[in-house]
């Protein structure tokens, strides 16, 4: 990969602006907000194609696969793409970042083949990897799947699987071996989600929104060519690509925290409320200058990451530093910004879908922000893997 | 950053750990016994700033920048902020002639130790000058005091930052100066030497009114980020310091850093570092090259770093327990250090006030 001089740079700066004028619908905050279902996942498809045409979707990928944007390229255009305030891919994100880099690890070249076109196509990718007795332990989990022939046949209930009422695959992850200690009795499938015995029911969360569901899998078929990796081998696999992925995911929000989330917050300190405008008090000053600091911290931790994410170089700890920084400021954030934006502010009982994680409804983007402190590891999961992996802590009790 | 430039910083962090992890003899524990200027001079140190032509290396802040990091990791009294990184920074914001290349040569060699009589934080505002300037025909008198000045005790030449009409010029003095005191002013970290400079009617030389040829409100930048890179270097040290007691403490049968509330404290101060370690190199970066954002990143880090650094070595003494509490462990000498450096050359509150300044600037100010 080329490195692009500062005039390269900011030539490809302004390409994406002037896309992002004449691709990004001005409207599209009113139109995705209380929108249908269906409505919303011809959205994001839409959406997703028109980012594809300009290469703009996948732009962490190997260029071979339709990618192939440097760091300082991607950081470029997560930035404009925030600043111009454009819909973010939100279904389309466990297929582009887990079941791409999952592939593209530790597939093999049929599965590549098979599935990473079908992606850009606009193929979409849930996690099943927890269970209502496997959450921060997630190696416990008791989803079992049989050999028998040329396939495998799966029995078991997954849980908080996002956007699982609109895929088309899922990542899923089952034990092949209960003999064997919890770790090593565990395989990756690639799971059709259109499979018979596949059923699906949506669980309702703080929020007021659909995004999770629970799925039940009841003699369920998958051929044994849609194993990834060898057998019992899955819960390695599953370490190896999903910590690394991490930071790719990660510099998207980071950017879009920076260059929208910091603008929104400063606009809700101006308007006016009881009186006066939050931002003319020097507390609320002082708290602003706080977050900004913070975020140029994260931002900087985030292209760290992922620049040694290109180079093989990412430390044990390094992703979990940043999903737990990321969650708590992104949980601050909103806190102080339904603060300052007062009772106003609770009259939005919607956020508009499509929108990022802080959308300026602050009410519902703060009760949100748990959707980051909890799922992919909770943050005291985060703060242990840090301890033991980062630091060489003594482990604790045995798990 | 350049491959060469890396190796270079590598090589001088690694001399730099070295010289300083070597105590009197007897003595466990970080503390005020300190570097002499003499033992400084021998390092190199006192030279990297200077031009490469007036016996210096010619470097950066950015180096000077590794080696105050690593006097913030093995925390002892020398004068080096206040005479070299200080004194250099002045120095390279006067008009070039004889008596400024003869401080720079003095510098080098360290046959001069200079301070430098600056706002930190105390009385005027940050980045004013403290002093007055009176001219009376071929000569001028001094007035005013600065307070907190670093190693003001024990300097050979005093420049002093004195505002003359409208613009600031530097006086050049010395301790010896008529109607010119410089008195200790003892503070609990004991490993900083402090001191206030009170000027009643001190007569100069039209010879040294010095000229500046740039704005020396950037001279509180480098004070402050200087504390910043120390302040990292304590917290750094007292983290390792505390997982490595961490592994070796044993309660209830097991090592305390296998506790979950251990550890958790833990992975929060690496958390805090890291995000320091960022800002700090921004604000190294951006003010080694002169950038015009540069005020802005060194606040961002000052105020940032300076608070995180209070609550790491904070917990550093928490998780010590006992131990960490007494005089002996030295844990103690970290913590007053970071609570010093917090307020020195601003408090996180007035750094953080001027990075908002840009907010009303761009939304508008307050209406009356």
């Amino acid at each position: 990969m080329s490195v692009a001089t500062p005039a390269e740079l900011e030539a490809f700066r302004d390409s994406v602006r002037d896309w992002c004028r004449s691709h990004v619908p001005a409207d599209w905050r009113t139109a995705q907000t209380g929108v249908g279902e269906d409505e919303h996942v011809a959205f994001q498809k839409d959406w997703f194609q028109e980012l594809r045409q300009a290469g703009y979707a996948v732009p962490h990928w190997p260029a071979e696969w339709g990618g192939g944007l440097s760091v300082a390229e991607q950081i470029v255009l997560y930035q404009e793409l925030a600043a111009h305030d454009a819909p973010r891919l939100v279904l389309a994100f466990v297929a582009i970042h887990h079941a791409a880099s999952t592939l593209l690890a530790a597939g093999t070249d049929e599965q590549r083949a098979r599935h990473l076109p079908a992606i850009l196509e606009g193929e979409i990718w849930v996690q099943g990897f927890s269970e209502p007795e496997a959450g921060s332990d997630l190696a416990s989990l008791r989803t079992t799947a049989r050999r028998d022939g040329d396939h495998y046949v799966v029995n078991g209930q997954k849980l908080w699987s996002s956007g699982a009422t609109h895929s088309d695959w899922c990542l899923l992850l089952a034990r092949t071996d209960p003999g064997a200690p919890k770790r090593r009795g565990i395989s990756y499938f690639l799971m059709d989600m259109r499979s018979a015995g596949v059923d699906v029911r949506p669980i309702r969360q703080a929020t007021g929104e659909w995004h999770f569901a629970e799925i039940f899998l009841d003699d369920v078929a998958i051929p044994a060519t849609q194993l990834v990796g060898t057998e019992n081998d899955g819960w390695r696999v599953a370490q190896a690509t999903l910590g690394a992925e991490r930071g790719m995911t990660m510099l998207e929000l980071a950017e879009r925290l920076g260059h929208a989330g910091f603008r929104w917050l400063l606009d809700a300190c101006c308007r006016p409320v009881a009186g006066g405008r939050p931002l003319d008090d020097p507390a609320v000053q002082e708290r602003l200058a706080g977050f900004e600091t913070e975020i140029q911290g994260l931002r900087a931790l985030c292209r760290g990451l992922a620049e040694r994410h290109e180079t093989g170089a990412v430390g044990p700890a390094d992703a979990s530093i940043v999903k737990l920084y990321y969650s708590e400021l992104l949980q601050r954030m909103t806190d102080f910004g339904a603060e300052v934006a007062g009772l106003p502010a609770q009259t939005e009982l919607r956020k508009p879908a499509s929108s990022g994680w802080e959308s300026g409804a602050w009410v519902l983007d703060f009760i949100g922000s748990w959707e980051w402190t909890i799922p992919g590891g909770t943050s005291e999961i985060q703060r242990t893997i840090i301890a033991e992996r980062g630091l060489g802590m003594p482990r604790g009790p045995e798990r | 950053m350049s491959a060469d430039l890396t190796e270079f910083h590598a090589e001088l962090r690694g001399v730099a750990r070295a010289v300083l992890a070597r105590r009197p003899p007897g003595e466990g524990a970080p503390g005020p016994d300190g570097l002499s200027w003499e033992r400084l001079a021998e390092t190199g140190w006192l030279g990297l700033e200077v031009p490469e032509a007036l016996g210096g290396a010619g470097a950066t802040l950015a180096e000077a920048a590794v080696v105050l990091h690593e006097m913030g990791r093995a925390p002892q009294s020398c004068a080096y902020l206040g005479g070299a990184v200080l004194g250099a920074g002045l120095l390279a914001l006067l008009e070039p002639h004889a008596g400024r290349d003869e401080l720079f040569a003095g510098l080098a060699s360290g046959a001069i130790r200079p301070a430098v009589g600056l706002a930190t934080g105390e009385g005027a505002p940050l980045g004013a000058a403290p002093f007055a300037l009176e001219r009376r025909g071929g000569h001028g008198v001094v007035h005013g005091e600065a307070g907190f000045v670093p190693d003001a005790v024990g300097a050979d030449r005093l420049l002093l930052l004195a505002r003359d009409g409208r613009s600031t010029v530097v006086v050049a003095t010395s301790p010896g100066a008529a109607g010119l005191q410089v008195a200790p002013q003892p503070v609990v970290d004991e490993t900083r030497s402090l001191g206030r400079i009170t000027a009643a009617g001190v007569e100069v030389d039209a010879a040294d009114l010095w000229p500046l040829a740039a704005d020396p409100a950037g001279l509180v930048d480098r004070g402050a980020l200087a504390v910043a890179c120390d302040s990292l270097g304590l917290a750094e040290a007292m983290l390792e310091a505390t997982v490595a007691y961490a592994g070796v403490r044993h309660q209830f049968d097991r090592p305390i850093g296998s506790f979950q509330a251990v550890q958790h404290a833990c992975a929060d101060m690496l958390v805090q570092v890291a995000v320091g370690r960022e800002l700090v190199a921004a604000a190294v970066a951006g003010l080694a090259a002169g950038e015009p954002d540069a005020a802005r990143t060194v606040s961002m880090a000052k105020a940032h770093v300076g608070a995180a650094a209070v609550d790491v070595v904070g917990k550093a003494m928490q998780l010590h327990g006992g131990i960490g509490y007494t005089w002996e462990s030295g844990v103690h000498v970290y913590l007053k250090r970071a609570i010093l450096n917090r307020s020195l050359f601003g408090s996180p509150g007035a750094h953080r006030r001027r990075v908002a300044r840009r907010y009303l600037g761009e939304r508008g100010a307050a209406p009356e």
